[in-house]
């Protein structure tokens, strides 16, 4: 990839450039976050700059399509996936570090700043921020980060009712590590997303399998998942594939239809090597039952004394 | 009167014809004659839907400490854990089902024990407990703990059901809310966590 960055023109580096200036100069933690940067081309960009663009490419103008490649496929979706901002509406909870009313503030405009962000709610005395959006869980993480505060994802729900199920499945290694978060938005929609690191770069297959017995790892989890109510020839629990990049990261986030993620609880989403499922996954992970709205505002694990911005 | 009976339940006489009659002689007898093959279907089908119902949990975590636990429970009886956890250090280590699964912020994002009738936190055998206590258990001096124990509070179905939660075992011994300790009443003073699993649905050999 940088050997193929090397061969763009020095208009294109420059740009570059001038967008990862642009990014850096707002203390972002994270590289992945897209930065809308439609800024002029600087005609005095030192060379430090551009070697440093090449290193760490960030968003630059949309015409440069070889560039986006590496910078924005964290956020491009494979093919199935939606749009930022077409994603169903969904209400999530963060655990901010939150120290003063500034903070509070500066929290909610990066916030509200994001396509696709309807409205926020921050709690000073809870450090907690609810987000009401269609947008990525990873955008929001991002700005988040970028405000300098650590932040901790407590809980998903729909607007309409805080008593609906959310789940998360953890994927805990030694290899493969990753976390995927399930959230019912109404009665026949889910909303996916999920992150993983360790994958081989290219297709992966994933699903949701019927068992969450993960004494064999993936290859004790039966079957993909197929409920006598769905009408589909494609069984409910295939989900496609999903597609890690040269680091072995991928991301997804998106939207399916029947899903009942009540009814997932305690079964398992399961990876494979490849596009292929007929050979067991390489790794699997249990959903789990996790908080809703409102549900956990622990910041402190009373059976240890470790905080919730110590814990891993 | 028997003869009576049986025509009774197999033609009940109009109640224009005898009103009072037809209630005295048909009503006792039928309902006897009803409730005893209907009692006897709620039973055979309640066998066949609840059955015997399989979860189990494979734990894990930083350390060297790893288990397998299953879980079964037939129709709406305790159920019964198994458990095998290696890697402890030799005693006591609280064991504890907590409310959510969810171990991506650690041991926090699991939630407190498993509470659904908010009471405190006690011993297994206690009337005030929570729902996930399951108290402790005992590592030999290869650092192996094997225990079954039989519960009636931790179902495999409903809206208290364990699927989904995660079992969570702990560095210290859980005092039972008795070891007048500040969280004696809310964890048992249990220590941090070594390992835990979420509990996942498993086929029926």
């Amino acid at each position: 990839m940088v050997a193929f960055l090397r061969t763009i023109s020095a208009a294109t580096a420059i740009a570059a450039a001038a967008a990862a200036l642009s990014s850096s100069s707002s203390s972002s933690s994270s590289p992945r976050f897209p930065i809308k940067s439609n800024i002029p081309l600087p005609s005095s960009l030192p060379l430090l700059s551009i070697s440093r663009a090449f290193a760490a490419p960030r968003n630059p103008s949309p015409s440069l399509a070889a560039l986006r490649m590496d910078s924005v496929a964290t956020e491009l979706k494979p093919s199935d996936q939606q749009e930022a901002g077409d994603l169903p509406e969904l209400l999530t909870e963060f655990m901010v570090d939150m120290k003063c009313e500034g903070c509070v503030s500066a929290v909610k405009n990066n916030l509200l700043k994001l396509k696709g962000v309807k409205n926020v709610d921050a709690d000073l005395s809870n450090q907690v921020v609810r987000v009401l959006g269609s947008i990525p869980l990873k955008n929001m993480v991002d700005a988040l980060e970028q405000t300098g505060r650590k932040a901790k994802l407590i809980g998903q729900g729909s607007p309409d009712d805080f008593l609906v199920s959310a789940a998360v499945a953890e994927f805990k290694g030694p290899d493969i590590y990753g976390v995927v978060r399930l959230a019912q938005v109404n009665m026949e929609l889910a909303r996916i997303e999920a992150s993983f690191s360790g994958l081989s770069p290219g297709q992966h297959a994933w699903s949701i399998n019927e068992f969450g017995d993960l004494t064999k790892g993936a290859a004790s989890t039966g079957k993909e998942f197929n409920p006598a109510y769905n009408a589909s020839e494609k069984p409910l629990g295939d989900l496609g594939t999903i597609e890690a990049l040269e680091t072995g990261e991928a991301h997804f986030s998106g939207a399916k239809e029947m899903i009942r993620v009540a009814d997932l609880i305690g079964r398992a989403i399961v990876v494979y090597g490849t596009e292929d499922k007929s050979v067991p996954g390489i790794a699997a992970a249990v959903i789990a039952r996790s908080a809703g709205v409102g549900e956990n505002y622990k910041k402190i694990c009373t059976c240890d004394g470790v905080t919730i911005w110590e814990s891993t | 009167m028997a003869t009576a009976l049986s025509t009774s339940i197999a033609h009940p006489p109009s109640p224009a014809h005898l009103p009072f009659r037809s209630s005295l002689l048909a009503g006792q007898p039928l309902r006897l004659s009803l409730r005893s093959p209907s009692s006897a279907t709620a039973s055979r089908s309640l066998t066949i839907v609840a059955a015997s119902k399989k979860a189990v949990a494979v734990l894990k975590g930083n350390s060297d400490v790893e288990g397998v636990v299953t879980l079964v429970q037939d129709d709406d009886g305790p159920t019964t854990v198994k458990v095998r956890v290696t890697g402890l250090t030799p005693g006591l280590h609280g064991f504890h089902l907590h409310e959510f699964g969810d171990t991506t912020n650690g041991c926090i994002s699991t939630g407190a024990h498993f509470n659904p009738n908010n009471l405190t936190h006690g011993a297994p055998e206690d009337k005030i407990r929570h729902a996930g206590d399951l108290g402790n258990i005992v590592a030999n001096s290869d650092g192996v703990a094997e225990a079954t124990i039989v519960d009636n509070q931790i179902p495999l179905s409903g809206p208290n059901a364990v699927i989904g939660r995660a079992l969570v075992v702990h560095e210290l011994e859980d005092d039972l809310g008795k070891g007048g300790h500040e969280l004696s009443l809310t964890t048992g003073n249990a220590g941090g966590r070594l390992a835990c699993g979420v509990v996942g649905i498993t086929p029926l050999q």
